[in-house]
């Protein structure tokens, strides 16, 4: 009988939940066991990174003029154009230019109370976005 | 006839939340045998459809296989709703679990799930839980990946109900409406093996065996493209291969338990066993490739593309094998 690997490291993405996986016991009947891999931790903690790093750029194209808070506030919860457009029910071109700096300053409440909601904010919160150089 | 509800931690959401449902509604069914018996196990790499600029690779069926599935081949009916409106959407909900006192399958989003870990929160709209009761505004949960039962605000329930993007779920909920007991399970186990090998090699150059081939060769090319792609691109390979909970390569495991399952309904016992050991060999040896994965994307100087994908090509051999002899069960 092929025997399976259950890893019992540490994954720190789970919140100390444990996931569990199929593999057989001693009897060769299969059986779910619980497991812990530190590769699905470094896989899952890599993608959250990722937005993290997304987010602090847009950061920094905020104060340069470049970037909107739509753009800030769309990677700090986890999404991308294609989602936010969908979210928003505009076109993903529409977002885009959203995004810019320049474009962010002639939405009217309307439109950006949409991105609030979208975001879980308040329209202030949206409009008042402001970071320190 | 109603059995006791119990929660139970399940591998994989989908095929955990219909094993309870249909157990609790009177028909005995584990979770290998929902995700087996629905011809789940899969394989899809398509580099034109991105999510988050990275291609759809997929382990497994489209979501929602089983629940649509699983009716036309166990004959039984399965009753679904979708919604427009959220506080319809959660006025009937409510009226199922409390007066009707049902136990209801949900579709929703992870991201908007309080209850879920913050790492593990992203927009995939396609996640299953089971709802069990209400007190005041709160549901019970039983989420299929989770060690214990959970509980959820109403007006959050609602927001990952209504989640928008790819696999909006628009307040979709199920529940078993008729289990009749007898049900030809020889026939239809033969049916759904022969269904899902055909479908694992298929001549479509996306999917099955072949999909694995076509990733294989793009792992041995990622040269080709920034470090930052590279590393992306092979953690989210991981990703798809782990989704919430699989145990590296966790699908093959799960599709092994289910051959084992099917030795109990008489077909060819040698050919079932057989084949679930090539499976094991391949979720094992899909396990090693994600760590290679993870260690190339880690210490990107000692990567080795060519290594990882050989790996990718060793699970492949096994996978070939075991369905060209489960083709001829």
């Amino acid at each position: 009988m092929e025997k399976v690997f259950i890893p019992q490291e540490e994954n720190k993405t789970t919140n100390g939940q444990q996931k569990v996986m199929y593999a057989p016991n001693k009897d060769g009947k299969f059986e779910t066991f619980k497991y812990g891999s530190s590769v699905e931790e470094y896989a899952t903690s890599l993608a959250v990174e990722e937005y993290k790093i997304l987010m602090e750029k847009s950061k920094q194209d905020i104060l340069s003029g470049n970037a909107s808070p739509i753009k800030y506030f769309m990677f700090k919860n986890r999404m991308d154009i294609p989602t936010l457009a969908s979210i928003v029910g505009k076109f993903q071109i529409t977002v885009k230019r959203h995004c810019k700096g320049n474009i962010f300053k002639k939405l009217n409440d309307k439109v950006l109370s949409q991105y609030a909601e979208a975001f879980d904010i308040s329209l202030e919160e949206l409009k008042g976005l402001h970071f320190e150089k | 006839m109603r059995n006791e509800f119990e929660h139970k931690q399940f591998a994989h959401c989908e095929s955990g939340v219909v094993s309870t449902l249909l157990s609790f509604y009177g028909l005995k069914i584990s979770e290998p045998m929902a995700f087996g018996i629905t011809s789940s196990l899969s394989f899809v790499y398509l580099p034109i459809v991105k999510i988050n600029g990275l291609p759809l690779i997929a382990y497994r069926e489209l979501p929602k296989n089983i629940i649509n599935k699983i009716s036309k081949v166990l004959g039984i009916k399965i009753k679904t709703e979708k919604f427009k409106d959220p506080i319809e959407a959660n006025t009937r909900l409510t009226k199922l679990v409390q007066d009707e006192k049902k136990l209801v399958g949900l579709q929703t989003s992870v991201f908007y799930l309080p209850y879920m870990p913050e790492d593990m929160r992203f927009h995939f709209n396609a996640h299953n839980l089971l709802v069990y009761g209400k007190e005041s505004s709160k549901y019970k949960i039983s989420d299929p990946v989770f060690e214990e039962v959970v509980e959820c605000e109403e007006s959050k329930l609602m927001r990952a109900r209504f989640a928008k993007g790819a696999f909006a779920p628009k307040g979709f909920l199920y529940y078993p409406e008729d289990i009749r007991q007898n049900i030809d399970f020889p026939k239809a186990l033969k049916k759904a093996i022969k269904k899902n090998a055909k479908s694992m090699t298929t001549p479509f150059p996306f999917a099955g065996v072949k999909g694995m081939k076509r990733l294989a060769k793009k792992i041995e090319n990622l040269y080709k493209e920034d470090i930052k792609y590279i590393q992306l691109f092979l953690t989210h390979i991981v990703r798809m291969q782990e989704e919430i909970g699989t145990g590296g390569g966790g699908f093959r495991f799960l599709y092994a338990a289910f051959l084992k399952e099917a030795k109990e309904y008489g077909l060819d016992n040698e050919m079932l066993d057989t084949a679930s050991s090539l499976l094991l060999k391949s979720g094992n040896t899909l396990r090693e490739f994600a760590l290679l994965c993870v260690m190339g994307s880690k210490k990107i100087e000692s990567l080795d593309l060519e290594k990882i994908s050989d790996k990718l090509h060793e699970a492949i051999t096994y996978e070939k094998e075991a369905y060209s002899i489960l083709k001829k069960i």
